[in-house]
């Protein structure tokens, strides 16, 4: 159990390290605040020219421009959200991967709720339509009672 | 018949989803990009590519419906549509070179010389054609990040006003002059 534990640990370092290297080794900044802004907008900024890496994962040429970019404006002090509006207004949407809320993209975050709801309505819905069935009364009890000894009747006479 | 037909839902639900899929493969991202569209030209102050002494800036292009062209020599699909470009011109079409240069970067050559770059220009145009009426020089590529601009060739249509109309990213052909430029001109001029 115990070793089990310590290379579930090693493992985590391992891959958290990886991410880590992967683009702010060749930048220095003046405080560590910076360089996680830094950080973390490399990994949100999407590389215009691939078809799916952020910029600290590209090599392509305007990826490396907008790692420089987004380094000049964190050590200007801008905050993270001014340097996503910057590279928005000159890349559009695309560049950030998170999407807008706008009129056509709730889609997005409408949908799996509403798929959500329904799926737990029509689990709610048969379950209550199962148990009506299932209701016994006494009746039923008494028709059971005469198909027994129809049956029962039956066997003796053969 | 109610049943039947909640039978099929899930069928349905996957037929859509396979439609929505299956137009996806065909869809391209970066046509989503807007950028610059409708703003005006960001302003710059860069050096002609032929001659350092000359400057160019944004207020020098106002008055004339323009075209800006992305392009580098490094850049096979650039040098195969200079002819088609160089045509325009004889049309009438005004269009501006902007040099992209990644040599200039450490990162990506290791050695930059700009008479050397001047004469592979040359050369190359006088083999292919000659679209521009001037290129620019964007060395550190800030004019081209300004404009959004992920590679070459990417052309920009550019008005009177300097607000820009166009962006479209990849070469210029007759197919899409037609459907995409020819358009917007023709809004241009009632």
């Amino acid at each position: 159990m115990k070793t089990r534990h310590v290379m579930l640990l090693v493992m985590i370092l391992l891959l958290s390290a990886t991410v880590a290297n992967a683009a702010e080794d060749k930048y220095e900044f003046k405080n560590a605040e910076r360089a996680q802004t830094f950080k973390e907008l490399t990994l949100e900024l999407r590389c215009p020219k691939c078809q799916n890496q952020n910029i600290a994962d590209s090599d392509a040429v305007v990826a490396k421009d907008l790692r420089d970019k987004v380094v000049a404006l964190v050590q200007e002090g801008n905050s993270k959200q001014e340097v996503i509006d910057y590279m928005i207004d000159r890349y559009g949407y695309f560049v950030h991967y998170q999407p807008p809320v706008t009129p056509a993209t709730i889609i997005l975050w409408v949908l799996p709720v509403v798929i959500v709801v329904l799926g737990f309505g029509f689990i709610v819905f048969r379950q209550k339509k199962a148990s009506k069935k299932q209701q016994w009364s006494a009746a039923d009890d008494e028709r059971l009672e005469q198909l027994i000894a129809q049956y029962q009747r039956k066997e003796r006479q053969q | 018949m109610n049943r039947k037909i909640l039978g099929f839902l899930p069928f349905l639900i996957f037929v859509l989803l396979c439609v929505f899929l299956y137009q996806g493969l065909f869809g391209n991202p970066r046509e989503l990009q807007t950028g610059r569209l409708g703003q005006t030209m960001p302003s710059f102050n860069l050096p002609d590519l032929m001659d350092e002494n000359k400057r160019w800036t944004e207020k020098e292009l106002l008055g004339e419906v323009y075209l800006m062209n992305v392009w580098g020599t490094w850049c096979p699909t650039c040098i195969a549509e200079l002819g088609y470009l160089t045509k325009l011109r004889e049309q009438g079409v005004k269009i501006v070179g902007l040099y992209y240069e990644q040599a200039y970067d450490p990162d990506f050559g290791d050695h930059f010389d700009i008479n050397a770059l001047r004469e592979e220009v040359d050369t190359m145009l006088s083999r292919a054609g000659n679209p521009y009426q001037f290129n620019i020089l964007d060395l550190e590529r800030s004019l081209a990040l300004d404009l959004g601009v992920s590679g070459a060739p990417e052309t920009f249509l550019v008005d009177k006003e300097g607000t820009i109309l166009l962006h479209h990213t990849g070469d210029i052909n007759q197919r899409v002059w037609r459907n995409k430029f020819l358009p917007a001109l023709e809004e241009l001029q009632p």
